[in-house]
């Protein structure tokens, strides 16, 4: 008898796990923007430590304990790694989700300008404007921090490389442009 | 055998949790409101099936591990969630009508109205590029 409510539990804790699995797939297929997709994914990676425990706990064997040690590293690393590099150019898929997102307004947000120092030393270079520069940052002034206090604290969240390498490029471009336009 | 039964039922409720985030996951319309249900699973799920393997195994070396696991998830989490957050909040995929309160808007608006303030003190116009 208790090893029939034990199986049945089994059966049914593995069939919830399958099936939650399967409707994260579909968050992640479906999901309008690449952070949805990365939350499905940290859905799918904790029905996999859930069922790997259960495994774990049912069948002898804790030596895979160090298996879910990894596999909760990767869940926080992949996480971290990809909010951190999405860029505002990061566009929803069209109708994915209907009439959820597109009640959005432009001037409900507070996007900053673009980077005036850069705009004038490329007018002032000749060198054409980089469009691809607004795909990858998020910010286009290095200085501007929207999410600074007002005590003045900067960024806490580490580097941002976005803005940095994006001026590294325009600087070295116009660099060369400049080295060839002179002989 | 009683403590098979309590294992197999801490398992089936963390195996419950991850499907309820996953429902959530679907049924919600909303970057934030998805990572509300989706960190359920992540922590108490992991902490419900880790207490089933503790149940099992009620060895040092099993239940160290554990809570090595648990403790690092409990401290990694909250970060990942953080800086998905943030993300979202920067590339506007949260509904502003579902918002009781939104306090990080008045952060950003006086780090704007500290980045005006910066350039009219630097000297440098804004007509020419804004027009």
């Amino acid at each position: 008898m208790n090893q029939i409510v034990i199986d049945v539990l089994i059966v049914a804790g593995s069939v919830l796990l399958a099936a939650s699995v399967i409707i994260a797939l579909y968050r992640i297929v479906r999901g309008p923007s690449i952070l949805d997709r990365m939350i499905g994914t940290d859905v799918v990676l904790a029905s996999i430590m859930c069922g790997l425990g259960g495994y774990m706990a049912l069948s002898d064997r804790t030596d895979l304990l160090p298996v879910l040690i990894v596999l909760a590293m990767l869940g926080f690393v992949g996480s971290v790694s990809v909010s951190r590099y999405v860029s505002k150019s990061d566009s929803m898929t069209p109708g994915a989700e209907a009439g959820a997102l597109s009640d959005f307004s432009n001037s409900d947000w507070h996007m900053p300008r673009d980077g005036q120092g850069k705009a004038t030393a490329e007018a002032a270079s000749g060198s054409p404007a980089y469009s691809e520069v607004d795909e990858v940052t998020e910010i286009e002034d290095p200085t501007f921090d929207p999410h600074a206090d007002a005590e003045g604290e900067g960024l806490g969240t580490g580097p941002d490389p976005g803005p940095d390498d994006a001026e590294d490029q325009g600087s070295g471009t116009s660099a060369k442009r400049g080295e060839s336009n002179g002989p | 055998m009683v403590l098979d039964i309590i294992s197999a039922v801490l398992i089936f409720l963390g195996a419950l949790l991850s499907l309820a985030a996953a429902v959530g996951l679907v049924r919600f319309g909303d970057l934030l409101s998805r990572m509300h249900a989706s960190a359920k699973p992540q922590v108490l799920g992991l902490i419900l099936v880790a207490v089933a393997i503790a149940i099992q195994f009620p060895t040092w070396a099993t239940v160290s591990t554990l809570a090595i696991i648990i403790s690092f998830q409990l401290v990694t989490i909250p970060v990942a969630t953080h800086m998905v957050g943030r993300a979202g909040y920067r590339t506007k995929h949260l509904r502003r009508s579902m918002l009781y309160r939104d306090e990080l808007a008045e952060a950003v608006d006086r780090a704007e109205a500290r980045e005006l303030a910066w350039e009219r003190q630097r000297g440098i116009g804004t007509d020419h590029h804004d027009g």
